[in-house]
């Protein structure tokens, strides 16, 4: 059930990417938006500045655990994003919330963009994607039920 | 300086992660992730950043044992790791497809290390997947102009883990011999010799 196939299942990826681009698209200075898997595969990207989008998404897996592990071992519990703020621009990183947390979501945007709006933006595209995982698990779990009932 | 960092870097399923846990004296702090390659490796689980652990030795010094993720998307953590540390542990798998280029694409990414002669090179699942040889990683080093250290090892046992750790000071160790004979003074060498002879 971890397993992302090379080419994840058309539903699903037709639905990750049209949350990247309407993502990229509602955040004004936005220059970058990246999901990849959690073990930092690419899924899904629109970058404007020429950064490599596969190595975006090695680096936000690494991140987004890396942040994880870091609230864990400094007791402030689960992280919930990871932000890296730079001189010019912003990189934005978090799970997608699913019942099986497969991928990260990341925002790259202008110093010009509010972190407010960026996070609350990337905040609502990884529910809107966390909410396609989860559509897929259904049928995926359905599809497995009937294949087993059949035999 | 009280504290020496080492790096366990290799392939994805080579067994850094374990390698650490076998040895350090701390609950090991990792980054592990669901895997969702299977075409890399049948592993449930997968290190994305950093594995931690700590190893005391019994003259006060502190040893800083770190694991990089293995897959090659990953290679900006080998350096950012690799920085400071004292030496180098490469672990390889011998059951993956194509071991012997395992070792040329780490041999590369650490040859920095190697040329200060603090690398070992550590083969796992030699048992059940008996080729390529140790000879042949030997010979796959040498063609390279290079020399250095290649064993067998489990990582799940101690021992072994703790073997591999001698020779690597071992092999320091006598960098620092070279380089006493060449009046050159490294703060690192000298802190190996004295936690040696404790």
């Amino acid at each position: 059930m971890n397993q992302i196939s090379r080419s994840l299942p058309p539903s699903l990826k037709s639905a990750i990417d049209e949350a990247v681009r309407s993502l990229h698209q509602r955040v004004p200075a936005a220059i970058g938006c990246v999901v990849a898997t959690v073990d930092g595969r690419l899924v899904a990207q629109v970058v404007d500045n020429g950064a490599d989008p596969q190595r975006i998404a090695a680096m936000i897996g690494s991140m987004v655990a890396l942040g994880e592990t870091i609230g864990r071992e400094v007791r402030i519990d689960r992280s919930d994003y990871v932000v890296v703020n730079a001189l010019n621009g912003i990189l934005l990183a978090q799970r997608v919330p699913a019942r099986r947390e497969l991928f990260v979501v990341s925002t790259l945007a202008r110093t010009t963009t509010n972190l407010g709006i960026l996070l609350h933006e990337t905040r609502t595209t990884a529910a809107e994607i966390g909410r396609a995982v989860d559509a897929w698990l259904d049928h995926y779990q359905a599809a497995a039920a009937a294949a087993a009932a059949a035999h | 300086m009280s504290e020496i960092t080492l790096l366990f870097a290799g392939p994805m399923g080579a067994g850094k992660t374990t390698a650490i846990r076998a040895i350090s004296q701390i609950e090991p702090i990792n980054t592990e992730v669901a895997n969702t390659d299977f075409s890399e490796s049948g592993k449930a689980e997968t290190t994305v950043a950093l594995d931690y652990g700590e190893l005391s030795l019994d003259n006060g010094h502190t040893l800083r044992l770190y694991g990089s993720p293995g897959q090659r998307r990953f290679e900006f953590m080998w350096p950012l790791l690799a920085e400071g540390a004292l030496g180098v542990v490469v672990l390889l798998d011998n059951s993956r497809p194509d071991p012997l280029a395992d070792l040329r694409l780490f041999l590369d990414a650490f040859a920095r290390q190697i040329g200060a002669g603090r690398v070992v090179v550590a083969v796992g699942r030699l048992d059940s997947h008996p080729q390529p040889s140790l000879d042949d990683y030997a010979e796959a080093v040498a063609a390279r102009g290079e020399f250095l250290p290649v064993l067998a090892a489990d990582v799940r046992r101690r021992d072994d883990v703790t073997a591999l750790l001698d020779v690597l000071f071992d092999q320091i160790e006598a960098q620092a011999a070279a380089a006493d004979a060449a009046g050159d003074d490294d703060e690192w060498l000298q802190l190996v010799r004295r936690a040696r002879s404790q």
